[in-house]
């Protein structure tokens, strides 16, 4: 093969990552170089010719904006705007809570118990294969009661007692809906604004977009709520909180609901913590080696995740000792909040976090699927959720966070207002439904004490004011500084971003 | 120069033409425009008004055309003569079924008037045009600059007609800000209201404004009624009071506006969108709670506030220090992070990654770039009541976080320097309601947390409910 006039001889010439070219080409030089790896090392040749259809007119235009390719986060230059949050809980009720138990009052409902819901009402809805075959879609009434709250006078269901106390500080959309009818699909669009696996979720976006606060911990953190087996817990994986094609330091960092929260967190005996910083810097050396000859950026992560792991050695422990909480924590949070891996022991976690500088926690509690025995199962649920989730929001106002952190509760998708399997003036069950649920939000950015849309009188269409997932997604970003048009990474020719390609905008009636 | 007549044929003719032009200028004291509807023939006929009103627009804009290019291919100065005479024609046809749109529907108004009396000078200076540009035998003397001032005139009465059906803004709605700044377009006052802050003047005028003006305004009086101050409001049209006062259900304005949208008299008529349900809910609760021009909010009406974003006070230029200051702040252990990519937003000192290590020295380090610092981030560092004279002279400061350090308030009045202080967290800290008392001076200070102190006031919200 004759060589190229460059590259005279093929293993000690030079390398493009010694050209004086703009980083971000290197970047996506990098990234293409994995793929030739697979080739084998032979592609020399073939690499540069790559790099030259790769540069192709940018390379000589000198246009920098279009060689920019691979924005570093530091590039993205954000916050676009002064924000309102600089960190975000995201308290995510895997499953789909019935929004006609809980927060989206219907009155007349009562007195249409199992009459069927017009066809008018329902439309060309598609259903799921649980109760598409039924003969009957009887109107299933709440089975609690409703009482309204606060200055707002907002409606809640005597399901939420601790919910009820801080109706003025939330922003409650009744209008939120998707286009997704089943889990998986729904809750990969509300995380990464597509149904697709392989996107970044919210919080991969704003560790990239938005960087870590504090050094020692992860930018972005997961926590599970330990399982309640009576509950239909549909399953949740760790695709919901992935960096996609970011880098995968962004992904979020779990911490287990049982034992140790993070496994091998301890040195094991006889391991001090110098051996263990010497075997570091030797891996961390063969990893650099491996990047030099690849160029492969996840190489760099890799490093950067063993010194994470490093650092959480020390700041784990101490973010996971709750011993110095004073007994004022205990009595809000209740007792769950002292058995690891609860929904309440997370929410506290959570706040202790916040307090840590940790940009963005999400809270995964499973067991909303409601699809037979409500009245066995919600106010179960609600027990489990409804005091820690008061015991938060309240927490963080009174030590101050709540000016600063935006709160986000919500499902994947609302319930039927019509009874799956058999009605019962005891029991129903209720399906999957996409066309609006209930989700609200409190603290930095978000108007407190409003309700927003309406549902009509079956809990069924939007009325006024959808507020569609893209809409509800880039809402938030804007409560954290970010205008989530140019929160964007070009990838697979095209300008990716959470709210996806349909035109989303921000719904300002919700900002404060 | 004179004009001399060629034959007793053309006296004739030009004596016809001044009693034509004497008629024309007498039309509107015969047949007055009072406002009041007449005959429905006339509405049917005067509607094809703003059709046939472009034939004279086209016309005469041809004139100047064919005149010019007359002069290389004479034989378009003949056509220029005839298209003259068309255009005169098809001007006294606009005028007529003008006249009778505006005579037949009752249409009044400095707007209408303006578009008439343009139409009539308009139809009598073609016809001038036509005899002296007959007499002058082609385009000399006088017939150039009346042509041009026709011409004028034409674009001024067809920009009048156009604000009638369009409203008056439509032209420069949209035009480019520069260049409304140069029209003097860019300064015009907000309409003036007697109480600018009343529900009327906020939330029901723009109603009003968007959707009845152009019909129920200056510019036109349908029906005898403006809508464009609150006193005609009240006052209402030839069909008396439109609003009654906590009578929306006898108030006819509200009537029109809630007929189905296919009845006769549904308004806002002629095919333009109907009111909103909220906005027809806000005028019926208006009218129902007295109609005042006065009242600032209605019970049971909540009218979200328009969003706004609320400019942050802005700092100076810190890039020449950007080397100074990362350096400062690497030597610290702490960063100092932008609030946004707008340099003036200032910047955060973050002491998360120092923790305990971070103390009353290091921040005395970095009183330089108080200036620029507008959010310090002190909570479980080391910092103690030495630091709240250094912190006296972070002037930019809106945010200060206290929270678990061992202040106990002592020196805390230094903070009363800090004008835009709106933010300050002592959470955990030993501060007492004594130690605290300089900051009840501090106007902007807004948000006080002071958990887990004894200053906490006594919590009278149980944990249970």
């Amino acid at each position: 093969m004759k060589q190229h006039p460059l590259c005279t001889d093929p293993d000690n010439g030079p390398t493009i990552m010694d050209l004086p070219i703009a980083e971000g080409m290197k970047a996506e030089w990098a990234e293409l170089e994995t793929r030739r790896h697979f080739l084998g090392r032979a592609g020399k040749v073939l690499g540069w010719a790559a790099l030259a259809s790769l540069g192709g007119e940018r390379m000589f235009t000198g246009d920098a904006h279009a060689a920019n390719v691979v924005p570093s986060p530091e590039s993205l230059r954000l916050p676009q705007f002064a924000p309102k949050a600089k960190r975000a809980i995201y308290l995510f009720m895997s499953g789909g809570p019935p929004q006609m138990d809980l927060l989206d009052y219907k009155p007349n409902l009562a007195k249409l118990y199992d009459k069927d819901i017009p066809d008018s009402v329902r439309g060309a809805q598609q259903l799921t294969g649980m109760t598409a075959g039924q003969a009957r879609f009887p109107i299933a009434p709440s089975h609690w009661a409703f009482k309204q709250y606060g200055k707002s006078g907002t409606w809640v269901s005597d399901l939420l007692p601790y919910t009820a106390r801080m109706v003025d500080d939330l922003t409650i959309i009744r209008s939120t809906n998707t286009e997704a009818i089943n889990h998986e699909p729904a809750i990969m669009l509300l995380n990464t604004g597509n149904m697709n696996a392989g996107k970044p979720c919210l919080g991969a976006w704003l560790s990239y977009g938005l960087g870590s606060m504090n050094d020692n911990l992860p930018t972005f953190m997961v926590l599970l709520s330990k399982l309640n087996t009576k509950e239909n817990n549909q399953p949740v994986s760790s695709r919901l909180w992935s960096s996609g094609f970011l880098s995968s330091e962004y992904a979020g960092v779990g911490l287990r609901s049982a034992g140790d929260p993070v496994l091998y967190l301890s040195d094991p005996k006889g391991v001090d913590r110098d051996v263990r910083r010497k075997m570091l810097d030797a891996v961390n050396q063969i990893n650099r080696q491996t990047y030099q000859e690849l160029g492969d950026p996840e190489t760099n992560s890799r490093i950067s995740e063993y010194e994470m792991a490093y650092r959480m050695q020390a700041s784990v422990p101490e973010l996971t000792d709750m011993s110095h909480e004073p007994q004022s924590t205990w009595d809000l949070y209740g007792p769950d909040a002292k058995e690891p891996g609860t929904y309440a022991y997370n929410c506290l976690m959570a706040r202790r976090m916040a307090e840590r500088g940790v940009r963005f926690t999400q809270i995964y509690k499973r067991g909303w699927d409601v699809h037979a025995d409500v009245t066995g199962l919600l106010p179960v649920l609600c027990q489990e959720t409804d005091r820690a989730t008061y015991a938060l929001v309240t927490d963080l106002k009174q030590r101050g966070l709540l000016d600063d952190t935006l709160v986000i509760w919500g499902g994947e998708f609302g319930r039927t207002v019509y009874s799956q399997g058999g009605l019962t003036p005891d029991n129903y069950g209720r399906d999957h439904h996409p066309r609006c649920f209930t989700t609200w939000m409190t603290g930095g950015g978000v108007r407190p004490g409003i309700s927003y849309g309406e549902t009509d009188e079956y809990s069924y269409n939007v009325i006024k004011d959808p507020v569609p997932v893209r809409d509800f997604n880039a809402t938030l970003l804007h409560c954290l500084g970010i205008d989530h048009n140019k929160l964007t990474y070009k990838f697979q020719g095209l300008d990716q971003k959470l709210t996806g390609t349909t035109p989303a905008s921000v719904v300002t009636r919700l900002l404060a | 120069m004179m004009i001399r007549f060629r034959s007793p044929g053309v006296k004739v003719i030009w004596a016809a033409s001044l009693l034509v032009s004497i008629g024309l200028l007498l039309l509107p004291f015969v047949f007055r425009l009072d406002g009041k509807p007449h005959a429905d023939w006339q509405q049917f006929l005067g509607r094809f008004h703003p059709l046939v009103v472009h034939l004279p627009v086209g016309l005469i804009l041809l004139v100047p055309v064919l005149e010019f290019a007359g002069r290389v291919r004479p034989a378009l100065l003949e056509a220029a003569m005839f298209v003259l005479s068309l255009s005169l024609l098809s001007c006294v046809l606009a005028l007529s079924l003008g006249y009778l749109l505006a005579y037949g529907s009752g249409d009044a108004g400095a707007g209408v008037s303006r578009h008439m009396w343009g139409g009539i000078a308009l139809t009598i200076a073609v016809l001038g045009c036509v005899l002296v540009r007959g007499a002058a035998g082609g385009v000399r003397g006088f017939y150039p600059y009346l042509l041009a001032s026709v011409m004028l005139l034409l674009a001024w009465t067809a920009h009048q007609g156009g604000s009638l059906t369009h409203g008056d803004k439509y032209l420069t709605e949209y035009l480019p800000r520069p260049l409304k700044r140069i029209g003097g377009m860019g300064t015009v006052q907000a309409k003036a209201f007697d109480f600018p802050d009343s529900f009327y003047a906020r939330h029901l005028y723009p109603i009003f404004d968007a959707n009845c003006l152009v019909c129920h305004g200056t510019q036109k009086v349908k029906g005898g009624l403006r809508m464009d101050t609150y006193d005609r409001l009240m006052r209402g049209g030839k069909e008396g009071a439109v609003i009654i006062p906590g009578k929306p259900e006898r108030s006819i304005l509200l009537e029109r506006i809630t007929l189905p949208a296919d009845h006769k008299k549904f308004m806002p008529s002629e095919g333009k969108p109907p009111l909103k349900a909220e906005e027809i809910a806000w005028i019926r609760a208006w009218i129902q709670q007295g109609a005042s021009e006065e009242v600032k909010s209605l019970a049971g009406i909540d009218v979200p506030e328009p969003f706004r974003e609320e400019p942050v006070p802005q700092v100076g230029d810190y890039r020449k220090l950007m080397g100074e200051i990362t350096q400062t702040a690497k030597s610290a252990g702490v960063t100092l992070v932008p609030v946004s990519k707008n340099l003036g937003d200032g910047l955060i000192l973050n002491t998360v990654n120092a923790g305990p290590k971070f103390g009353d020295a290091q921040l005395a380090g970095l009183v330089r770039f108080a200036p620029y610092i507008v959010e310090a981030e002190l909570g479980r560092t080391s910092v103690t009541d030495g630091s709240f004279a250094t912190l006296g002279k972070f002037g930019h400061l809106r945010a200060l976080h206290l929270e678990e350090t061992s202040v106990t308030g002592a020196g805390l009045a230094n903070l009363a320097q800090l004008p835009q202080l709106t933010y300050l967290n002592l959470s955990g800290t030993q501060v007492t309601q004594a130690s605290i008392a300089p900051l009840t001076s501090m106007k902007n200070l807004r948000h006080v947390y002071l958990y887990n102190t004894p200053a906490q006031p006594a919590s009278a919200e149980r944990q249970t409910p």
